[in-house]
């Protein structure tokens, strides 16, 4: 496991960024942490990493935003799902084998299903209002420089 | 009466063109889930090369299920959309049948799998005579292992169909079976399986309206586990 701390949502961006610089294709990166810890800035990050030009929101509404920058990307908000019939119908199993890089908000509440090999990534509070300590659990390449 | 049929219930997608039992063009397409992009090109290219416009098609048919939850979406919505400006009427096909009606030719017992992941398979087993299909199960969702138990009480030559035969066929369980696979063209479900399967349906009266069509989504067992991790206690 690897952490790091970022001093501003503009650093958890660019540890987004090179987050994405390792990936291939397929990976599942879990994202855990409550409200305002910075998961969908990590996620503007790593799509920015993977090369998307567009602007990435939360996929609260939508459950599944589709994004195609170097590799195919699927960025999830699993906040409003409880059950295995809602997750089924999200297409996540779908894109689960597609070769996609899976980003899954609110990981917590789908635990259950992630696969073995997912990479879980975990945003918490640090020592001031604006840091934030990123742990990383797996396998992701990265390039951050160390 | 010309029937438009498609499949995109898994990795592979396929149009099909029909007109009382003759097959006038077939698109099919092995190379990935990108039904979104290639699924209305095909019926497009197909409608085109037939110089067939789509108030002609007496009747959209589609593999309803099961199949993958955003493959069935996009065959479904795509139907939807062809048939409503007509008011067309259309046929939700069972995507396990369309994938026995590719061995009904034989005289043998054919077993139509469908990949679920995790082990498990959507299935459901068929009696071919000749050109006659019999469905002998209803479509399920059940483990390999229990699949090839069941089969191994099946007298006589067992072929395996669909997208998940040749993950059968490795299995441990299902090679003491002799199973057999039918060769590439008629392995996968295809929208020609389709067309004859919603020939049945249209003549058991059972086609509807572009808007009561829907999905039959089929999903496997996950035992009884809760989705979300249970804090502090056994969770799994």
């Amino acid at each position: 496991m690897r952490e790091y701390v970022t001093a501003s949502p503009e650093e958890t961006e660019a540890l987004g960024e090179k987050i994405a610089s390792g990936l291939k294709g397929g990976e599942v990166l879990a994202l855990f942490g409550g409200m305002g810890m910075g998961k969908t800035v990590l996620a503007r990050g790593l799509a920015r990493g993977l090369g998307v030009r567009e602007g990435v929101s939360s996929p609260t509404f939508a459950l599944v935003h589709e994004y195609r920058g170097r590799l195919r990307i699927c960025h999830y908000d699993m906040y409003r799902v409880t059950g295995w019939d809602d997750l089924a119908s999200t297409g996540f199993f779908d894109d689960l084998s597609s070769g996609a890089v899976l980003i899954v908000e609110w990981s917590e509440n789908i635990e259950n299903a992630l696969p073995e090999n997912a990479v879980r990534i975990r945003l918490r509070r640090g020592k001031t209002e604006n840091e934030r300590i990123v742990s990383i659990e797996g396998y992701t390449n990265e390039n951050t420089g160390d | 009466m010309k029937i438009l049929a498609i499949d995109s219930s898994a990795v592979s997608a396929s149009a099909a063109l029909a007109e009382d039992g003759k097959l006038l063009g077939e698109y099919f397409l092995n190379t990935g889930l990108t039904h979104s992009e290639t699924l209305m090109p095909m019926i497009q290219s197909i409608l085109r090369c037939a110089k067939v416009p789509p108030k002609d098609v007496g009747l959209f048919a589609v593999a309803s299920g099961p199949g993958s939850f955003t493959g069935i979406r996009i065959g479904i919505a795509s139907v939807k959309g062809l048939a409503m400006p007509f008011g067309t009427p259309c046929a939700g096909v069972s995507t396990l049948e369309a994938i026995a009606q590719n061995l009904a030719h034989l005289r043998a017992a054919v077993c139509a799998v469908m990949d679920a992941r995790c082990g498990q398979v959507y299935n459901a087993l068929f009696r071919a005579e000749a050109g006659a299909l019999e469905r002998l199960t209803p479509d399920r969702a059940v483990s390999i292992r229990d699949l090839a138990a069941e089969c191994g009480t099946i007298a006589g030559p067992l072929y395996l169909a669909g997208d998940g035969a040749k993950l059968c066929a490795r299995s441990q369980s299902f090679q003491k079976l002799d199973a057999l696979l039918p060769p590439e063209p008629l392995l996968y479900q295809r929208a020609w399986g389709v067309v004859r399967a919603a020939e049945r349906a249209a003549a058991d009266g059972k086609t509807v309206s572009p808007a009561a069509l829907m999905p039959l989504y089929l999903r496997p067992a996950q035992a009884e586990r809760s989705l979300k991790k249970q804090q502090g206690g056994n969770g799994t």
